[in-house]
């Protein structure tokens, strides 16, 4: 053995450097704060790891990119594990970066003669912010998406080469498959490549020089590296791996529905770490002074006084100059995103927008692993699922007048701009039609029989036109026939009534529907007669109704303005009534206050709309079972 | 060359410096094994998970092929495709080809069906009309057409497949792939 060592140290030398590698002298002994290098460098190690294992599971581009990550991170064995760790590791070396820059300054060891291993630091910095922009949209969801688009717009914004800069990131003038083999090979290619030679270099100047030893350590007894100072490194580098660790565990990596540029992200952000510059970016006067000022001066001036740190150390008051600068930055920094939290965690808009986007993650995942994905990518399983597209044409047609359970559709309210004391400000908009979250169920055929001015209380706010359904003869009839209705004598007779009613759409989450029930509440809505008293009217003296069940004709109704209730609230009824509510067979020209949608929503749009009301759509046990869907 | 261990330092007593040998050691080969074996359990992927290379078929897996009275009388091999929805890792594509398979129709209405990958090195076999019998184009395997091997380059007989003939006339066949290159059939995954 010891024969073949000399060999190869022989051919080799790797004695020597092992041995300088190794016992490289540390005047003042091991120290704590001298970790923060090896932690990055160790962090670099995992990524690259990590990074080629993902790499050979990964595939750029717009229909293979989501759904390469979906397939690791839900589907391949310890894939979540990988990506996990993959991803927040990248996190921890932002932090780890700030921590030894922090160092570097305080310790004065950017000043002479290490002003070269400064700014050799100061590339490594930049390169790890590209590793993390070109990391952050390679998963092609939502979020990464939408963030990223931020960036090469500021690029696309630089004087004079902008626009050529933005196009040859992109590959092109927009996002594409093109974007994604660029940023890949820049993200798992280039920057690492890099990476490693400016970490060699940085390194190879930094062992020439030494550790910056402060006044007070230099009178301790010297050290080595190996094995004080490697112990003290190899700890903390265990404690960032068990932060690591805890997070993949805990949170885990996030993917969010796959990009979809026809779709506006309302809950897009830039990752944590750059929440501050997004936060600088929003002030009115930043804005006012131009986004190349606020996106690339101020911060191209920043690092500009960072470079010029070795130079203005050497005055006599720059080193304290250096720190104090450090220190700002990292309050207003550290200000910024406190801001920027602070304001969205107020913002429940936004709150519901962020909730949607990681509902549309699971949801799209679910589908995936359900039907498989489509040649034509996971986005279109999202496109064609009524429990996604439902709430956003709800919200986008509906919910001027509707509500659905208080909410638009997509759990956000609905608000208006009004002027009080001269001042703008967010006001919930009141609904003037009736909240649909329940819309033909039985509890909403039971409190429209029974409660119905509060069923339709919102048309108080639609005008006189409104206030005619209010006082109309339906609104009589319930005045007149809900408190016979209510005796507990005729718990039965309106159960069967409202079960009759509900049956007629069949609609699937009803199901099973109790035919004894049925046939008693056929017999009210002929003959009106209750387990106690009757009805002043019976229900087919106004409404055409012929049983689903195919049993004979109730009544053919009495014209427009009675609503056929033929197939009530089912797919068909609702389909008609929202294409053209003033149908005679509806509310009639002349009573109807709402807009016809046949012409503004395509047949597609309908469907989708209609199997999401009518809870018509895949659901997974797991994920909507007690109750999840009302969310 | 002088052994770095030993190399004296004013605060260290041999001890210590021996525990901390020790920790570094010891510390530095979880931290750097920890994302190494987590990246190479993700690697092995393939060898800890059983997927299905396509969907579809009867509760046994048999997919059909074609009509019985659509095959020779005389035993003659006629190739088919098989059709199901391929699943390519997350990919499922709807109706494709997902492998090929002679049929040969035997007395009794037996049916025998061929995967008619050689068993050899995986060519697709094909049959010839003047010999009546199966060819490899890639390196000569021959086989009668029971599928007995007519000379020694394959290691095996031509692989048969489970097939059944429904009331109909319709017949079914259970897909699979086997290994190839070896003695014994077994089927892949």
């Amino acid at each position: 053995m010891n024969g073949m060592l000399n060999w190869l140290d022989d051919r080799t030398g790797y004695k020597n450097l092992v041995h300088e590698a190794l016992n490289e002298p540390i005047p003042g002994g091991a120290k704590w704060k001298y970790v923060w290098g090896s932690t990055l460098s160790f962090v670099f190690m995992v990524q690259v790891i990590t990074g080629f294992f993902l790499w050979g599971a990964y595939s750029p581009s717009t229909l293979t990119a989501w759904e390469s990550v979906y397939y690791i991170q839900n589907v391949m064995s310890y894939g979540w594990l990988v990506r996990g760790i993959h991803h927040f590791a990248a996190q921890a070396m932002m932090i780890l970066l700030g921590l030894h820059f922090m160092q570097v300054i305080i310790a004065g060891a950017y000043k002479a003669p290490r002003e070269v291993n400064f700014w050799l630091g100061l590339v490594l910095m930049q390169i790890v912010l590209g590793l993390s922009l070109t990391g952050y949209l390679l998963p092609w969801d939502q979020k990464g998406y939408y963030a990223t688009k931020v960036a090469t717009n500021i690029v696309g914004v630089t004087p004079m080469i902008g626009p050529q800069l933005q196009q040859l990131a992109q590959g092109g003038t927009s996002y594409g498959h093109h974007t994604l083999t660029r940023f890949f090979a820049l993200h798992a290619g280039i920057l690492p490549a890099l990476m490693v030679g400016f970490l060699a270099l940085h390194i190879y100047v930094f062992r020439r020089h030494g550790i910056t030893v402060s006044k007070s350590d230099q009178a301790k007894p010297a050290g080595t590296f190996w094995p004080d100072q490697v112990l003290m490194d190899a700890v903390a580098c265990l404690g960032v791996l068990a932060t690591i660790l805890f997070f993949t565990v805990w949170k885990g990596a996030e993917l969010t529905g796959p990009a979809d540029a026809s779709e506006a992200y309302s809950a897009a952000r830039p990752e944590w770490y750059f929440l501050f510059l997004f936060r600088f970016l929003k002030f009115e006067e930043v804005d006012k002074l131009g986004l190349v000022f606020g996106a690339l001066y101020v911060p191209g001036a920043i690092m500009g006084v960072i470079a010029l740190m070795p130079f203005i150390g050497k005055w006599k008051l720059g080193h304290g100059f250096n720190v104090a600068f450090t220190f700002a930055l990292l309050a207003g920094a550290t200000f910024l995103t406190a801001i920027a939290l602070k304001e969205d965690g107020a913002d429940k808009n936004y709150q519901a927008a962020v909730k949607a986007a990681e509902f549309e993650g699971h949801r799209a995942a679910e589908l995936a692993k359900e039907f498989g994905i489509p040649p034509t990518g996971a986005l279109s399983l999202l496109k064609e699922d009524p429990r996604i597209q439902g709430p956003k044409l709800f919200a986008r047609h509906c919910s001027s007048c509707h509500r659905h359970n208080g909410h638009n559709g997509l759990e956000q309210i609905v608000m208006k701009e009004i002027e009080e004391n001269g001042q703008k400000i967010q006001v919930e908009e009141p609904a003037t039609a009736a909240d649909l979250g329940e819309f033909g169920s039985r509890e909403w055929i039971t409190s429209l029989l029974t409660n119905y001015s509060q069923t339709f209380a919102p048309l108080k706010n639609a005008g006189e036109n409104g206030e005619k359904f209010l006082t109309g003869e339906m609104a009589e009839w319930v005045k007149e026939n809900s408190p016979t209705l209510l005796q507990p004598e005729n718990a039965d007779s309106l159960k069967g009534l409202v079960e009759f009613l509900a049956a007629q759409g069949g609609r699937r989450e009803l199901q099973p529907f109790d035919p004894a029930l049925i046939a008693a509440g056929r017999e009210i809505f002929k003959g009106g007669k209750l387990a106690q008293g009757t009805l002043t009217s019976n229900c087919s003296d106004c409404h055409a109704m012929k049983p689903v069940d195919g049993t004979e004709s109730l009544g053919d109704g009495a014209g427009p303005g009675y609503p056929t209730l033929t197939g009530y609230a089912g797919k068909q009824w609702l389909q008609d009534f929202v294409k053209n509510p003033a149908h005679e067979s509806f509310y009639g020209a002349d009573r109807n206050l709402m807009p016809p949608f046949e012409a503004k929503l395509s047949q597609k749009e309908l469907t989708l709309l209609i199997d999401w009301m009518m809870g018509d759509y895949f659901r997974s046990n797991h994920v909507e079972a007690g109750g999840e869907r009302k969310e | 060359m002088e052994p770095s261990s030993s190399l004296p330092t004013d605060q260290t007593t041999p001890r210590r410096k021996i525990l901390a040998v020790l920790g570094a050691v010891g510390i530095g080969a979880i931290i750097s094994l920890t994302p190494l074996l987590a990246g190479l359990s993700f690697f092995l992927d393939p060898l800890l998970r059983r997927r299905a290379g396509f969907k579809g078929g009867d509760a046994e897996g048999f997919l059909a092929v074609t009509q019985l009275s659509d095959l020779p009388d005389d035993g003659t091999p006629l190739r088919f495709v098989l059709r199901a929805n391929k699943i390519d890792a997350w990919n499922e594509f709807k109706d494709q080809s997902i492998g090929t398979v002679y049929l040969r129709k035997m007395p009794g209405n037996q049916i025998i069906a061929f995967n008619d990958t050689c068993p050899h090195l995986g060519c697709k076999v094909d049959y010839q009309e003047a010999s009546r019998t199966f060819l490899c184009p890639c390196h000569a395997s021959a086989f009668q057409l029971d599928g007995e091997p007519m000379n020694k380059i394959p290691p095996r007989k031509l692989d048969t497949l489970e097939s059944k003939t429904d009331p109909d006339g319709k017949v079914w066949v259970k897909y699979q792939d086997f290994q190839c290159g070896v003695e014994k059939k077994g089927a892949v995954g």
